[in-house]
């Protein structure tokens, strides 16, 4: 039989690995197989069995190999190191789905073995057989080591997979066994098996001198536990300045090249500066919330968009003054409100004439935004009732959802559009076109500059009918 | 230290300024846009510098960035801090790029006037300089952004009593919303039927208010915002 086809060119040996998939016990056999080269486990298996009447050889080989080889999946390294092709890069999650593994042999031998234990254990008690009983105790002893610390192999492999509560109980099962085994070994050695005085006596000794090292020890677990949390929080910060590092020289840099490849172009290299000026501040300033959470933030996303596309009556980018007070999260009462607020806004920006301010507070009961812009204004009157946007876009959207909408125009002083939106409690009783009875406006918040759910007939205001 | 800090003659009607900015571009940037009812008597560009440059000149305005090398890491409101004794005639306006809340309301609560950004135009500048000097505050609509946030909206925030530290009268409120919206102190007059006098005394009382005030959700709010 010739294992090695050894092909044209000497592949890269395989780093000594125990893989995770294909194991009987530890993996080793698997690993050592990948590693020479061989297509199957099965000689390695073999022979470390062989080994293992001279002196305990292939035991004491496959331990230590167990104890100090890492875990890892040798074929997806070697896949990774290879030329990235997709294939490869989808191959071992393509191939770790396939194959679960069908029998835990590992587990089922270590049950075998305490059932046996047991029984032999059993029959040592009511006095039959087995002089030699020092080695009962011994493999008590291993086999709560084998079950604590395969237990530990198998955390260190799959972390994600915790809830669980079977690793704990197998680490306790291991402990408790390996304590028995100790405890039965000693009292072999002292004589005449284990009278329960002495085990009881033995265990309490045994649990004092564990917890006074433990005591002394504490200090020193503690400031490891300690440094490995400094280490880890470090390491994290580390990782958030690569980050922003990185979107330096990212968007900052070529930002900055291609204002300078196009600096003949006034309008777009101000919205360049402009777009990068606040991508930078969300980065530096912001807390970077949650999507879905904050009206703040989609509100901002609504300013970077219009500044991004619309351009003012001068041809030039105009920047958008803006201002938020509050923040909730957004519901379908303030996506109304900012799809509203879109559209005024592109109103102002492309009629109207910079600065343009804009202001959202979001109170417990309504969220207001102001659009303000310093254009010439004009008179709603004259805009002609099939002219959809302002009317309908913008004040229809808002009056839909129960909220007010109020343009106030001035000539030489702007247009400040208005609009406010009822949310959480308060939807119900503004939303007066489909409520046949009225409610009670003793309700409302007495705050005074708000007019946020008085009906839309407010004198001073021109109305937008 | 190389300057002999020869103090300068006064000119009536001309507001001597120092600037305290550590980017040397942004030091002419601003001594070019501002007009001639201001004179730039001294540059600084760290903590210590801008400390020995104020104490020798006694200038009347200070324009001072929030983020400056040297000192004790401080920045500007260090600056402010070991300046204390000047700040009956020498006033502060603190102007920096920054949107943090931690920055304004640090160099505020250590005796800034006022905090206008970066991005303000030469003219509004010097407005917001003579209005400093004048000692009246300068708030820009971000700022008043602010001051609404940290004193809160509601209803049940507004102050009853005019000496009331930790909230916002409900004038008081109204006037910082409209500067939050972007109105002038001339559009907020004349939006409110006051006198461009009240406004400004409505905004002096509430930058002494954020100066003093001992509000929990003042340092809580400020506190939340620096982990970020």
């Amino acid at each position: 039989m010739s294992p090695l086809d050894a092909p044209a060119t000497p592949r890269p040996r395989a780093p000594l690995r125990r893989p995770e998939r294909g194991r009987l016990v530890g993996g080793v056999a698997a690993g050592l197989a990948a590693h020479l080269g061989l297509r199957s486990a099965v000689p390695v298996r073999i022979a470390l069995v062989a080994l293992v009447p001279f002196a305990g050889t292939g035991l004491a080989l496959y331990l230590f190999w167990w104890v100090t080889v890492p875990v890892a999946d040798a074929a997806r390294d070697a896949a990774a190191g290879g030329p990235p092709s997709l294939l490869a890069r989808v191959a071992p999650r393509l191939a770790g789905a396939g194959a679960v593994r069908r029998w835990p042999v590992g587990d089922l031998l270590v049950g075998g073995l305490l059932v046996v234990c047991a029984v032999l254990l059993l029959q040592m008690r009511d006095g039959g057989g087995m002089r030699s009983t020092w080695l009962l105790p011994a493999m008590v002893l291993v086999l709560g080591l084998v079950l604590a610390w395969s237990q530990l192999d198998a955390v260190q492999r799959g972390r994600s997979r915790g809830g669980a509560p079977s690793p704990v109980l197998r680490l306790l099962g291991g402990v408790v066994l390996a304590g028995v085994g100790v405890l039965l070994l000693v009292g072999d050695v002292s004589g005449r098996g284990v009278e329960p005085a002495t085990l009881v006596q033995s265990v309490i000794a045994s649990v004092a001198v564990l917890g006074g090292v433990g005591l002394v020890l504490a200090p020193w677990w503690l400031r490891l536990v300690r440094e490995l949390g400094d280490e880890r929080a470090a390491r994290a910060r580390e990782s958030e300045r690569a980050d922003i590092a990185a979107h330096l020289h990212d968007s900052v840099l070529q930002t900055l090249a291609l204002i300078r490849a196009r600096a003949d172009d006034p309008t777009e290299v101000a919205r360049m500066a402009r777009a990068q000026e606040r991508e930078l501040r969300e980065w530096l300033y912001d807390d970077r919330s949650v999507p879905g959470t904050s009206v703040a933030a989609e509100l901002r996303a609504v300013v970077a968009e219009v500044e991004d596309t619309r351009t003012g009556p001068e041809g030039g980018a105009v920047a958008v003054d803006t201002v938020v007070v509050g923040d909730r999260e957004p519901d379908a009462q303030t996506a109304a409100l900012l799809q509203a607020a879109r559209e005024a806004l592109v109103n102002a920006v492309v009629h109207g004439r910079p600065p343009v301010s804009l202001y959202m507070e979001v109170g417990p009961r309504t969220v207001e935004v102001f659009v303000r812009d310093r254009g010439e204004g004009f008179d709603l009157a004259d805009i002609p009732a099939d002219r959809f946007g302002v009317r309908e876009s913008i004040l229809g959207r808002v009056r839909r959802r129960g909220g007010t909408a109020t343009v106030q125009s001035t000539p030489g002083r702007g247009t400040e559009v208005h609009l406010c939106v009822p949310v959480d409690g308060a939807v119900p009783e503004a939303v007066a076109d489909h409520a046949p009875e009225p409610a009670p406006a003793a309700a409302e918040p007495a705050g005074a500059p708000a007019p946020a759910a008085v009906p839309p007939t407010v004198p001073q205001r021109q109305e937008a009918r | 230290m190389s300057q002999a800090v020869p103090v300068p003659v006064p000119v009536p009607g001309v507001v001597d300024v120092v600037l305290v900015d550590d980017h040397h571009m942004f030091r002419a940037g601003v001594r070019a846009s501002l007009d001639e009812r201001v004179r730039v008597v001294g540059e600084a560009a760290s903590v210590d510098e801008a400390v020995t440059v104020v104490t020798g000149l006694h200038p009347a305005v200070v324009l001072l960035d929030v983020h400056l090398p040297g000192g004790d890491g401080g920045g500007g409101a260090e600056v402010l801090r070991r300046c204390t004794p000047l700040l009956g005639t020498t006033r502060f306006l603190a102007l920096s790029v920054s949107d943090a809340a931690e920055d304004v309301v640090a160099v505020i609560r250590a005796g800034a006037r006022g905090y206008v950004t970066k991005a303000i135009q030469g003219r509004e500048l010097t407005d917001a300089v003579l209005r400093v000097a004048a000692d009246d505050a300068v708030f820009s609509p971000r700022l008043a952004g602010f001051v609404l946030d940290a004193f809160g909206t509601a209803a049940g925030d507004v102050a009853i009593a005019d000496d009331e530290l930790d909230r916002l009268s409900a004038r008081e409120r109204e006037v910082m919303r409209l500067i939050a919206r972007g109105y002038s102190y001339r559009e907020v007059a004349s939006e409110l039927f006051i006198s461009i006098k009240t406004v400004e005394t409505h905004v002096s009382a509430v930058l002494r208010k954020l100066q003093l005030s001992s509000r929990h959700e003042l340092t809580r709010w400020a506190a939340a915002r620096r982990l970020l």
